[in-house]
């Protein structure tokens, strides 16, 4: 009995400690663990080219490879990606299964407040992939809504299984894909009309379909450019601001452009807008 | 992570629309495990070599692999000869005859409980075999093996998340897009358990009485 009362005034003072330092305090510990252990633990999604893994089991794209060089100008040596499922990223980042999300989780509202995200990394605007010719003619999300045939593909948790809803298609005509291949196979199978991911993911996965019978609807209408950002633990916010630090740095040394651009990333787009814009713009 | 009651009726209407495709899933499957179930027990007791030992092979090799691998199959794979089935009836046709080749062998234990005196007494009243498996075998083994039929259904009952795999809506599919969008597992998850704890506790209950009923004909 007495040591548990022990136990606990121990365990109250070091609570009361933390609470009473400085923020950085707690953020610096975050940091300093990374470093000890020697890595950070990433959460992707594999759809190229904003985060990728090779058949070598070789983690690439565009985020992680970002977010690799930032963490090694920190003094955390490698990030270990996991892949997950874009709905189950926050979650599993709250659950302490990441340590930081890389995998171009759009910014919108909602996902700004649950998580602290760093300033914007990967920009793009959403696009649809539909037979040739457009047969529905499908242009945004407010046309699937209205034809009460057209059947909807996305990842799930994605921004755009969250468009698809908010813009009234109902949830049986939204299908979770659960990869990009699969959507592609669907869509060539006819199970559903549209399949809907950024840009750039589309034009990925139709370089590698090669499917004479499949075309690109890009931008689609109505749809913002959203852009991601490195996603943190509420609470992580100072390992968050050390993160965005060397981000600034690195976007105006140029090498940040090196870094994005070759997967057909705008650093541009990225650096003309800020967090706080994407975190209240509308929708 | 605390339970937020308003969330958990927020989201049950939803869960509730998951949960009918469940149940609706479970009796087709079940529908389908018990018929096919039976034409596979009786085409394996075939005279005819060649059909017996293909049915038995079929059935060895449908039990032989994973029940999700054959629903990929059925899905994504068929498609490119030319048969394309909804979502739900894929799941039904693919969980309907995995259990078939399991209740195929429950069918096949009741068949042979039937005394062989039977089968002769038939033949000496000269009835066809039609008329024999229908009116005399039949009716002799089916009740008794009732309640490991309804075994195996209640074990098919708990397999249907993996529907989810290939985009049916049911109960955990719609649990998962729940917690896609509100960054939240508790509720939905452990709603998920109560649904299928409620329904199985039931069919416990539902067993039970079955064996009462049927599985001590002697008595």
């Amino acid at each position: 009995m007495k040591t548990r009362i022990l136990t606990t005034a121990v365990s109250m003072a070091t609570l009361l400690s933390i609470a009473a330092g400085v923020p950085a305090f707690a953020a610096d510990d975050k940091l300093n663990d990374l470093k000890e252990q020697g890595f950070a633990r990433i959460a992707i999604a594999n759809e190229p080219p904003y985060t990728a893994v090779g058949a070598d089991g070789k983690v690439s794209g565009a985020a992680p490879d970002v977010a690799r060089v930032i963490f090694q100008r920190l003094g955390v040596k490698e990030v270990v990606a996991s892949i997950s499922e874009y709905g189950a990223m926050i979650p599993g980042l709250q659950a302490g299964r990441h340590d930081a999300i890389t995998a171009g989780l759009f910014m919108k509202p909602e996902r700004c407040n649950a998580v602290a995200y760093s300033e914007p990394i990967l920009c793009d605007a959403e696009a649809f992939a539909v037979k040739k010719g457009n047969p529905l003619k499908l242009t945004s999300y407010k046309d699937i809504a209205d034809n009460t045939n057209a059947k909807i593909g996305a990842p799930g948790g994605g921004t755009e299984e969250k468009l698809a809803l908010q813009a009234g298609v109902p949830r049986d005509r939204v299908i979770v894909v659960p990869d990009g291949q699969s959507g592609v196979k669907m869509l060539q199978d006819g199970r559903i009309d549209v399949y809907s991911l950024p840009v750039l993911s589309i034009h990925d996965l139709m370089d590698k379909a090669k499917d004479p019978n499949l075309e690109v609807v890009a931008p689609v209408v109505g749809a913002p450019v959203y852009c991601d950002g490195a996603a943190f633990r509420k609470q992580d916010v100072a390992l968050r601001d050390a993160f965005d630090v060397e981000l600034k740095k690195l976007k105006e040394s140029g090498e940040f452009a090196k870094l994005i651009e070759p997967y057909g990333f705008s650093a541009k787009a990225a650096m003309s807008t800020t967090r706080d814009k994407q975190c209240t713009a509308a929708q | 992570m605390e339970w937020d009651w308003d969330f958990v009726w927020q989201i049950m209407p939803t869960l509730l629309e998951g949960f009918k495709i469940t149940i609706l899933a479970t009796i087709l499957g079940a529908l389908v495990a018990a018929v096919i179930g039976l034409a596979l027990a009786i085409a394996r007791r075939s005279p005819i070599a060649a059909v017996s030992r293909t049915v038995g092979f079929v059935s060895e090799f449908i039990r032989g692999t994973p029940l999700l691998v054959q629903l990929y199959f059925i899905f994504y794979v068929l498609p490119d000869i030319g048969i394309r089935l909804s979502p739900l009836v894929a799941g039904v046709i693919g969980i309907g005859v995995h259990y078939a080749t399991y209740t195929a062998e429950v069918y096949r234990a009741g068949i042979e409980n039937v005394p062989r005196g039977q089968w002769e007494a038939a033949n000496a009243t000269n009835l066809t075999t039609r008329q024999a498996w229908i009116h005399v075998i039949l009716p002799q083994a089916i009740p008794p093996m009732i309640p490991a039929l309804a075994n195996y259904f209640i074990a098919m009952f708990k397999e249907t998340p993996l529907l989810s795999a290939i985009t049916v809506l049911e109960l955990m599919n719609q649990a998962k897009s729940i917690a896609n969008s509100n960054y939240r597992y508790i509720e939905p998850m452990t709603l998920v358990g109560v649904f299928f704890l409620a329904v199985s506790l039931l069919s416990v209950v539902g067993l039970r009485w079955l064996e009462e009923r049927y599985a001590r004909m002697d008595d």
